[in-house]
């Protein structure tokens, strides 16, 4: 504390990003909690609409969080432990589905098993009935596995080799000490693990809104009370529900993993070697992963088939005029917009969780115990309750001077605070404070050490929270959906538009144009960074 | 408050620091002469390093003062104390060559960039690493890696330079060797050093004044054969290198001496100055074991000798050390040069000149 009344330049710093927080974390969250008032929620409540999505929604969530832990378990054992061919590919893979909105999987869906679906009409001749519980609980099964693979291969790689190799040693077989040694172990990095994918699911907004029909989650349903009925009250009531389960995802999860809970893929291996595992585990995890990355190739798959196509899946000739489509106009706008938004935003997010996380992690002032909690809470915010957050706080007349694209790009830096903030802290734990202090014992003052030692030191964490935050603004649906005006429309809006249009060329073109951009970023941006980029898989 | 004479460079007064409810410091007070080598003597966790870290700014006392030069620098930040710090791991930016490190302190100063080369460059030479510039830390050994910390350290001159235990990490030959230089740079820059460590025999050949801290308070200050050889408590006598500690009782008090029994002995010891003492009074009695002479039994040594007999014996390579049980209590005895005869073994008697036994009342 003293130190900050000794160097007012950190002083007023401080200040600021207390300020920003409060402002653009704290402040449009209180407006929606508050929105309804005691009598609005009493209202609400004994109305009892609420029942059925919250019914539904903790349903699905259970379902969807079953089944794709248990897929993504499947492969991140295989990919960790087994000694199968073809990992570089899983691993690829694994890390696509990450790039692109997870709505994209609904719509794939469509495609494929939809009433005039390629497999359903065209193999079997049939139109089932797909929308409801079953659709979206196969949906989000195999949109998020790939995220549950990363979480859980990040745990079990994490797990001590050499521990594994001690209980080899005394004598116990590969099952066994994965079972007695490795799991316990584990445990509470899979819980967690769990716990994060079952808030991805719990959000999921794209997929539901998609082919969910009459079948209405949470966040679907703050959709369309706002959408369709202008029922601000309702939908803030609703999405207050949504939050308060997430967070008490969250709480849960922080308390297994203590808030350690990031995942950075940078494709390195592990150094000590696992003890190795039977060749028949070894062909049974390939035989697995082969199916779940057929599965995900059909998937993606068949977007790119359709992009290409005149009519997909009746017309197969191949044709570039959906992305003519995609790349004139308003949708031209809409790709730059979210390449340019995206940007900004991954820019400003990863500079100021550094900032943040570097005031927090090493700062000695009271409170900081509440800026750290603050910095973190976005991670258990719904993107849709964060974008009806934005809507009410700043969705002003008074604001009209501004360019609306800025509350786009502000609504992407917060919502993604909590990745870079956690890559920093991680970070700053591993330098060791002597550093600063060599540097303030030589002259320099705390922003002047921060400067010149640490932020050098710092490059992977602020690339891990560039690269997640980009990928994330590239692909988010629910946190814009309310922000957007024709002006400011983004690629994901776009094709949320075009689905619902049955535009399915356009779609799928705008998909596979939108996923292409943010891969060809990511190229640039790991050639700007001379090849060291990491993306953060989970949001903290 | 007094004025602080010339001669004062630092001056820790009634300093007091608590981390939750632990007394990390409690209540030191000290005065280091400008330009002495003074160390920080003690076990971990007696507050060495944190007396210290309040020194260089990094900690706030709760209570007390510190004064560098007269002036008091509790309000001022770390970086503007002129207190250059030199760390265990040394603390070395990896990210910067041994130029740059070194450059650092002078670049935040805004030294001129050919006064700032002229000057890293003596440093460097001045520690014997010329030509080592374009290193990366990393690419160093520990000696160097260490002597790049101190060149950083000394090249912005600091008022008082800090070293906290900055030769723990190497292996004994190097440490001994850095040492000796480390004595000879003090020797010839003249600057005041404040040396933290858990080493006594690195506190004795180093320092010209020691202050031996235990449980946050410092025990006791002087010279270093002041604390080796009259300690003032039981714990200083032990904790600086091996003794014997005999309990005797006080039968009868002169000028210069001192009676006292022990268990069927009885010997005049040199009386201690500024001790309270009274017959009959219960003492102990503090003898090094190299003060013990050792030899086949004979009768008629001088001063105090004892009778006992070998219970056992280690070669330390360049003194033998026996174990020598007198009545019911073991005695430690070194011998020097062991080459020079054949090791001892069954009854021997033990002597010691009487000036060489120290009395302790605590």
């Amino acid at each position: 504390m003293r130190s900050l009344r000794r160097e007012p330049v950190l002083l007023l710093a401080l200040l600021a990003v207390i300020a920003l927080v409060v402002l653009f974390i704290l402040y449009p969250q209180l407006q929606v909690v508050f929105a309804p008032g005691p009598s609005g929620y009493a209202d609400f409540l004994a109305g009892g609409t609420w029942l059925r999505p919250l019914r539904n929604s903790v349903e699905v969530t259970l379902l969807s969080t079953t089944t794709a832990v248990a897929l993504g378990f499947v492969y991140a054992y295989a990919m960790v432990y087994s000694h199968m061919a073809w990992k570089p590919f899983f691993r690829i893979v694994g890390i696509l589905p990450l790039l692109s909105p997870p709505f994209v999987v609904a719509f794939s869906y469509l495609l494929l098993f939809g009433p005039r679906g390629i497999i359903t009409y065209g193999v079997f001749g049939q139109s089932p009935v797909i929308f409801g519980l079953f659709g979206i609980w196969g949906v989000q099964t195999i949109a998020y596995f790939p995220f549950a693979y990363q979480l859980i291969a990040d745990v079990l790689s994490r797990s001590d080799a050499r521990m594994e190799q001690a209980a080899r040693n005394l004598g116990a077989g590969p099952w066994r000490v994965f079972r007695t040694v490795t799991l316990p172990l584990s445990r509470p990095g899979l819980g967690a693990a769990i716990l994060t994918t079952a808030i991805y699911v719990l959000e999921d907004f794209g997929n539901p809104q998609t082919i969910g029909g009459v079948f209405t989650v949470l966040p679907t349903q703050a959709y369309s009370l706002i959408s369709g009925f202008g029922d601000f009250t309702g939908a803030a009531a609703v999405s207050t529900i949504l939050l308060l389960l997430a967070l008490g995802l969250y709480v849960a999860k922080i308390r297994l993993d203590g808030g350690r809970a990031f995942v950075t893929i940078s494709g390195r291996a592990s150094s000590m070697p696992r003890p190795p595992v039977p060749r028949t585990v070894s062909a049974a995890c390939f035989v697995a992963c082969l199916a779940l990355a057929a599965l995900l190739i059909l998937v993606y798959g068949t977007l790119v088939v359709s992009a290409f196509t005149a009519v997909f899946p009746t017309n197969l000739s191949f044709t570039t005029r959906h992305f003519e489509f995609v790349a004139t106009g308003t949708n031209g706008d809409a790709l730059k917009n979210t390449l340019v938004f995206s940007t900004v935003a991954a820019g400003l997010s990863a500079v100021f969780a550094l900032f943040a996380g570097w005031l927090v992690q090493r700062g000695d002032w009271p409170g900081r115990g509440v800026l750290d909690f603050l910095l973190i809470m976005p991670a258990a915010i719904p993107g849709i309750f964060f974008g009806i957050g934005y809507l009410t706080a700043f969705n002003q007349a008074w604001l009209d001077w501004v360019d609306r694209g800025w509350l786009i790009i502000l609504a992407m830096v917060f919502w993604n605070i909590p990745v870079g903030y956690q890559a920093a802290v991680a970070g700053l734990r591993q330098i060791d404070r002597s550093l600063d202090e060599a540097a303030t014992s030589l002259g320099a003052s705390k922003l002047r050490g921060f400067r010149d030692v640490l932020l050098p030191m710092l490059g992977g964490s602020l690339r891990v929270g560039f690269v997640t935050t980009f990928v994330r603004a590239v692909t988010t649906l629910s946190v814009v959906i309310f922000l957007f005006t024709p002006a400011t429309t983004v690629a994901t809006i776009r094709i949320y538009q075009l689905v619902n249009d049955l535009n399915w060329g356009g779609a799928t073109a705008f998909t596979v144009a939108d996923i292409g951009m943010a891969i060809v970023a990511l190229i640039v941006f790991a050639v700007l960074a001379r090849g060291r980029i990491a993306l953060g898989a989970a949001r903290a | 408050m007094p004025p602080v004479p010339e001669a004062v460079h630092l001056r820790v007064s009634h300093v007091t620091k608590r981390f939750g409810g632990v007394l990390a410091v409690d209540d030191v007070s000290f005065d280091v002469p400008r330009g002495a080598f003074a160390t920080l003597l003690g076990p971990s966790g007696c507050g060495k390093t944190t007396t210290l870290r309040m020194i260089a700014g990094f900690y706030d006392p709760d209570a007390g003062d510190i004064e560098i030069g007269g002036r008091r620098v509790n309000d001022l930040p770390a970086h503007r104390r002129g207190t250059a710090m030199v760390f265990q791991d040394y603390a070395l930016f990896p990210h910067m060559t041994v130029r740059d490190n070194v450059a650092y302190g002078l670049r935040v100063a805004h030294v001129g960039s050919s006064d700032r080369q002229r000057r890293v460059d003596e440093t460097l030479s001045f520690v014997g690493l010329t030509g080592l510039g374009d290193r990366w830390p990393s690419q160093l050994s520990g000696g160097q890696q260490q002597r790049v910390a101190v060149a950083r350290a000394l090249v912005i001159e600091p008022q008082v330079l800090l070293l906290d235990e900055p030769l723990s990490n190497l292996d004994a030959k190097l440490r001994e060797q850095l040492r000796v230089e480390l004595r000879i740079m003090q020797r010839r820059l003249g600057m005041t050093f404040i040396y933290v460590t858990h080493d006594q025999a690195e506190a004795l050949s180093l320092s010209d004044w020691i202050a031996v801290m235990n449980k946050g308070k410092v025990e006791q200050a002087g010279a270093p054969w002041e604390i080796y050889y009259h300690p003032r408590t039981a714990f200083l006598a032990d904790f600086v290198g091996a003794v014997n500690l005999v309990p005797a009782t006080i039968a009868d008090l002169a000028a210069e001496t001192v009676t006292v029994t022990f268990g069927r002995h009885q010997a005049a010891v040199r009386r201690p100055s500024e001790v309270p003492l009274a017959a009959g009074q219960d003492v102990r009695l503090c003898v090094r074991p190299e003060s013990l002479t050792i030899a086949a039994p004979a009768a008629g040594a001088n001063g105090v000798t004892l009778q006992g007999s070998i219970v056992r014996r280690a070669f330390l390579g360049d003194t033998m050390r026996y174990w020598v049980k007198v009545d019911d209590r073991e005695w430690i005895v070194d011998q020097a040069d062991p080459g020079g005869s054949a090791a001892l073994d069954g009854p021997v008697s033990v002597s010691v000149r009487p000036d060489r036994v120290h009395l302790i009342t605590a």
